[in-house]
């Protein structure tokens, strides 16, 4: 699905070079949940801004479902974030003026999907994190955990290969940030592909892969095995049953 | 493009959209009231005057000296300009006229047929007729054309002292308002007895087409003070060489003489329209600093909100929309803002235009200058928000991984 | 002192401002000097139009219109001009305190004792002696006339600069159309803006006459009328008037009270009726006085396409200010780190609008110096567009006091809703 190989991203100013990223290498395979960890500045951001297409790299080889990114213009850059990536960030990156429909609704836009097709796929992201009945909300009028879901709806709503999630739940308590990775986990079992940068350890535990970066190299390979999870109940379960809370 | 969702995020700046909104439709307004100026005064220009204006020349004059109080000597001299000035080459015909024609006020009487003096008071326009005091050389120099009858001719011209009316031409809507659509041969005016109708020409653009009443008589040797003004029927293509022989020509005859204008007939309308163009040029000067100043503000509006959206247009980007979907975006925010500013800028156009008619006089506004303003802003507009829209477009996705 | 020294802070960090960001505070100054200057010039051409040009005495200078048309369809009613035997019975009245009678000629004058023949078109003004004192004329050399009747004229400053180079030229003799006219007085340059006692034909603003001539002699002499005539008889010439209903005549009367007003008023009534009593006239009266002022706005003399124009430069002074602002806005928007920074370290809401009021005063004191030098440029162009303004445009010191207060009323303006803004920003929002 994703495959890196001796990617190199180097920052240059007027004195000094810093090398982000240096011969990295990455492949990750259709399905895995990979969670990426290091310390603040190892160059886990400049991977995923890498990964995500966001950045480029000044050497190596990138290939994303298939496709080799190297040389790539920017409209087909972009074609490529809108069609086969879903981010999810750690500060959601939603637009406070647009309801939560139109947020949801903006990259679809750029698909040029028709009207109704998009209203179809917002709603139906939007089912899946638990919030179809606040289409007109804003933003401001969400909790951080539900305004984090409204993003995933966003990154789900087109249907990505892979999503890209940084700290996902950086922003968010530690009820909120268990209801965001339940989803996650829960879009891994139906066979999507993610890929999260984590500062949390546990949350790197709970999932397939786990990887770290230091001074811009993959530093080591642990596999964990997934988390027992103990509810058994379904994400869309979960998420009716806060809502009764509320 | 979400059209709606534009909206609603323009309801949020409300101050620096509405400042910019106002600045438009003020813009468009004066822009639009200044193109109907200056139609206005192309239309008033360009509108028929019944002559060729571009071949005939208008030489006026005053003696300066003494000896002209003495009319027979003074007569004897315009005689002998008149004789003169035809042999030019290029002349055709030379007449002398008390006033010109395309003038404000002038010479001016009432007319009326000697059996029906009431008419005066059923037109108003009646009062005030221009009285042309001419010779017999008036048709031909002129070019006038005759409805019925014939031109004067040198046997209507009458001597100082006469006690006679003579005989007259008049014109056409002077014949319709006396005599309706029977013949005026004949008939008897106060100013004398009609022996020719010529169709209108412009006396006084300032008043009706169909009001042009004129009286021509042969009277100007009687009255050879008055006679102000030579008038010269030039062949096409001599008007330069004929203007530069005039003074010289007429002041060979007798220098005591003041010659304190020499201008064409297309000249003398500009010159009676020349502060209608002032105006207009004054307004159209004023619309281009509006225009350049409301591209100022486009720009620092755009420059503005683009400072404070870069990180959403970073979000765009990184959910995969392209340069140009920025691009467009951008643009669409300011034609958004353009229309609104230009919708209310067409009531702006309307009140303007009852505020400046307290003042002076302008047609209505119709829907084509409105929408060709319209386009005017439009253009300056985009124009002016191109580059903060394009440096918007360049704006790099990666800035929505960053944390403020 | 401490406000003192506050506020040379204060100008140094608006002099920091205006370097940091040089082409924004540029295009301010620029937009609102341009609004200004435009402003400026055409109020200037107002000011001129509607300034008042005899003050000390504009309300006691009457001019005088009747209705003694012999018809039922007078040109106008009332008339602004006379015959001559109905001013002649305004001048012979006892009731003002002085009275001119006058009309309007031109004649063509050289020195008779020159060599040469060059004659020089000159204004007329055909007048009983009145008219020297009651307009406050003012004499370089000589005197008035003292009757309505002699071979001798007063010259304006214009002429005699022409003809005599400025010299004392009184007791020199003018030949004027072929007569000859002995100079008893000069005057100084004399300015009437507007010209008070001939706004009509158009001639407001034209400058003060050439020539000051007897009214009766000029009538003897034939001297044409330049000015409206209307007659509801036939005359050869103008000596041939008195006698006939020809109304080519002004008059003013300079009246010292209310109580000489309506005395005036009533004379002029009385005599109406004695004309309707004898059948001349079958009309109702209709006599009106006007001082200058009200007849300088009964006739309109302000021209009505500046006033126009006015209105249009209101609106473009309107599109400056709000331009400024958002340019403004956007300029304290970049700046709103360091406000936060200032405002947690301690300046108060107050201080921050002082620095912000000092700096638009500042902006203001550059963008009037422009804006004057702009107003005199566009009142040159003005000129250029719509010559007939041409006497009218000057630049009198009020306006440049006016144009400063202008750029500094509309810097500050524009800065008000920026600056309050800027104070809205929360300390903490801008320095997480």
């Amino acid at each position: 699905m994703l495959k890196m190989n001796n990617i190199s991203r180097i920052y240059q100013s007027d004195t000094i070079q810093t090398h982000a990223l240096r011969d990295f290498s990455l492949n990750v395979k259709a399905g895995e949940f990979v969670a990426v960890t290091g310390p603040s500045g190892s160059g886990k951001s400049t991977f995923l801004n890498v990964a995500g297409l966001l950045d480029n790299f000044d050497r190596g080889q990138y290939e994303l479902d298939g496709v080799s990114v190297q040389g790539l213009k920017d409209d087909e850059l972009s074609r490529l974030r809108n069609e086969k990536i879903g981010f999810i960030f750690q500060n959601y990156n939603l637009i406070p003026d647009y309801s939560i429909f139109d947020n949801v609704d903006m990259p679809l836009r750029y698909r040029g999907f028709s009207a109704s097709e998009r209203k179809r796929r917002v709603e139906e992201a939007l089912e899946k994190v638990g919030l179809a009945s606040r289409l007109k909300y804003l933003p401001s009028q969400l909790s951080g955990g539900q305004q984090q879901r409204v993003a995933i709806a966003r990154a789900l709503a087109g249907e990505p290969k892979i999503l890209l999630a940084d700290e996902p739940t950086g922003n968010l308590d530690s009820l909120m940030a268990r209801q965001v990775m339940e989803i996650l986990h829960d879009l891994n079992k139906g066979g999507a592909t993610i890929i999260m940068v984590t500062h949390d350890p546990d949350q790197a535990r709970e999932v397939s892969r786990n990887v770290q970066v230091i001074d811009g190299q993959l530093a080591d390979f642990r596999i964990y095995a997934p988390l027992d999870r103990s509810t058994g109940k379904t994400v869309s379960a979960a998420v009716k049953e806060e809502m009764a809370d509320a | 493009m979400n059209i709606k969702a534009l909206l609603k995020s323009l309801l949020l700046r409300k101050f620096t959209t509405g400042l910019l909104i106002l600045q438009l439709a003020i813009t468009l307004g004066l822009l639009i009231n200044s193109a109907i100026l200056a139609l206005d005064t192309n239309e008033k220009l360009a509108q028929k005057t019944g002559l060729d204006a571009e071949n005939i020349l208008i030489v006026s004059l005053q003696p300066t000296s003494g000896n002209y109080r003495d009319l027979d000597y003074f007569r004897s001299i315009v005689s002998e300009d008149l004789q003169t000035l035809h042999k030019l080459p290029g002349v055709e015909s030379v007449s002398l006229v008390n006033q010109l024609p395309i003038n404000r006020r002038g010479m001016l009487g009432n007319v009326y047929d000697l059996d029906d003096p009431e008419s005066v008071r059923k037109d108003k326009y009646l009062q005030d007729v221009k009285i042309f005091l001419t010779n017999e050389e008036l048709g031909k120099t002129l070019a006038l054309a005759l409805v019925e009858g014939r031109f004067l001719t040198k046997d209507d011209e009458l001597d100082f002292g006469s006690e006679k009316n003579g005989n007259v031409l008049i014109t056409e809507s002077l014949k319709k308002a006396l005599y309706g659509e029977g013949s005026a041969l004949g008939q008897e005016t106060n100013n004398g007895r009609v022996v020719g109708v010529v169709k209108d020409i412009m006396l006084d653009p300032t008043i009706p087409i169909d009001k042009q009443y004129g009286v021509f008589g042969n009277r100007v040797m009687e009255y050879v003070f008055t006679g102000r003004n030579y008038l010269l029927k030039v062949t096409a293509g001599h008007i330069d060489k004929v203007r530069n022989q005039v003074s010289d020509t007429i002041l060979a005859v007798q220098p005591e003489r003041d010659i304190y204008r020499v201008i064409t007939m297309a000249e003398h309308l500009q010159r009676f329209y020349r502060h209608d163009k002032g105006l207009a040029q004054l307004f159209l000067m004023l619309c281009g600093l509006m225009i350049f100043v409301t591209a100022i503000s486009s720009y620092a509006y755009s420059q503005f909100h683009i400072s404070r959206q870069k990180k959403f247009i970073g979000i765009r980007r990184a959910l995969g929309a392209r340069k140009k979907d920025i691009l467009l975006y951008v643009l669409t925010e300011n034609w958004l803002v353009y229309s609104i500013g230009c919708v209310l800028g067409l009531g702006m156009a309307l009140a303007f235009n009852i505020l400046l008619s307290q003042y002076i006089s302008l047609s209505k506004p119709d829907m084509m200058l409105f929408l060709l303003a319209s386009a005017v802003i439009f253009v300056a507009g985009t124009l002016a928000t191109l580059i903060p829209a394009i440096k918007t477009s360049n704006i790099p996705p990666v800035i929505a991984t960053r944390t403020v | 002192m401490r406000s003192n020294s506050m506020f040379a802070y204060n100008l140094s960090l608006a002099m920091q401002s205006f370097k940091r960001a040089p082409t924004l505070y540029f295009l301010i100054m620029l937009t609102l000097s341009i609004g200004v200057g435009v402003l400026c010039a055409n109020l200037a051409l107002v000011n001129s139009m509607a300034s008042d040009p005899i003050p000390e005495k504009s309300d006691k200078l009457i001019h005088i219109s009747m209705n003694t048309w012999p018809g039922d369809q007078p040109p106008d009613e009332p008339m602004h001009i006379l015959r001559y035997r109905d001013a002649m019975k305004i001048a012979e009245s006892d009731i003002p305190k002085r009275s001119a009678v006058f009309y309007a000629s031109g004649v063509y004058a050289r020195d008779v004792d020159s060599t040469s023949m060059k004659r020089f078109d000159s204004t007329v003004r055909a007048t009983t002696p009145g008219f020297f004192k009651l307009t406050n004329a003012p004499f370089a050399y000589g005197s008035a006339f003292e009757k309505s009747r002699g071979m001798e004229v007063v010259i304006g400053d214009d002429l005699n600069q022409k003809i005599f180079a400025g010299k004392n030229s009184v007791g020199k003799t003018l030949e004027l159309d072929g007569e000859l006219l002995t100079i008893v007085g000069v005057l100084k340059p004399w300015v009437l803006r507007p010209l008070f006692y001939h706004v009509t034909e158009g001639r407001a603003f034209n400058l003060t006459d050439d020539i000051y001539a007897p009214l009766e002699t000029a009538i003897d002499l034939g001297w044409s009328i330049h000015a409206r005539s209307s007659s509801a008889d036939n005359y050869s010439g103008v000596e041939d008037t008195r006698d006939k209903n020809a109304y080519y005549l002004q008059a003013w009367v300079e009246l010292d009270d209310i109580h000489q007003r309506s005395a005036m008023q009533s004379y002029l009534d009385n005599y109406s009726q004695q004309l309707k009593d004898a059948g001349e006239h079958p009309l109702a009266t209709r006599n009106e006085l006007h001082n200058v002022n009200e007849w300088l706005t009964e006739k309109k003399v302000v021209d009505q396409k500046v006033l126009a124009f006015t209105i249009a430069s209101v609106l473009f002074l309107a599109v400056c200010i709000f331009n400024a602002s958002s340019l403004l806005l956007s300029r304290f928007h970049a700046a709103k780190f360091e406000v936060g920074l200032r405002r947690a370290l301690g300046a108060s809401n107050r201080q921050m609008l002082m620095q912000g009021l000092t700096e638009s005063v500042l902006l203001g004191l550059f963008t009037g110096a422009i804006a004057l030098v702009l107003s005199w440029l566009f009142l040159k162009l003005s000129v250029q567009f719509l010559p007939r303004l041409a006497n009218i445009a000057v630049l009198e010191p009020k306006l440049l006091v006016l144009g400063m207060l202008l750029a500094l009323v509309t810097s500050i303006a524009s800065a008000l809703y920026p600056l309050y803004r800027a104070n809205r920003y929360t300390i903490s929002a801008e320095l997480k």
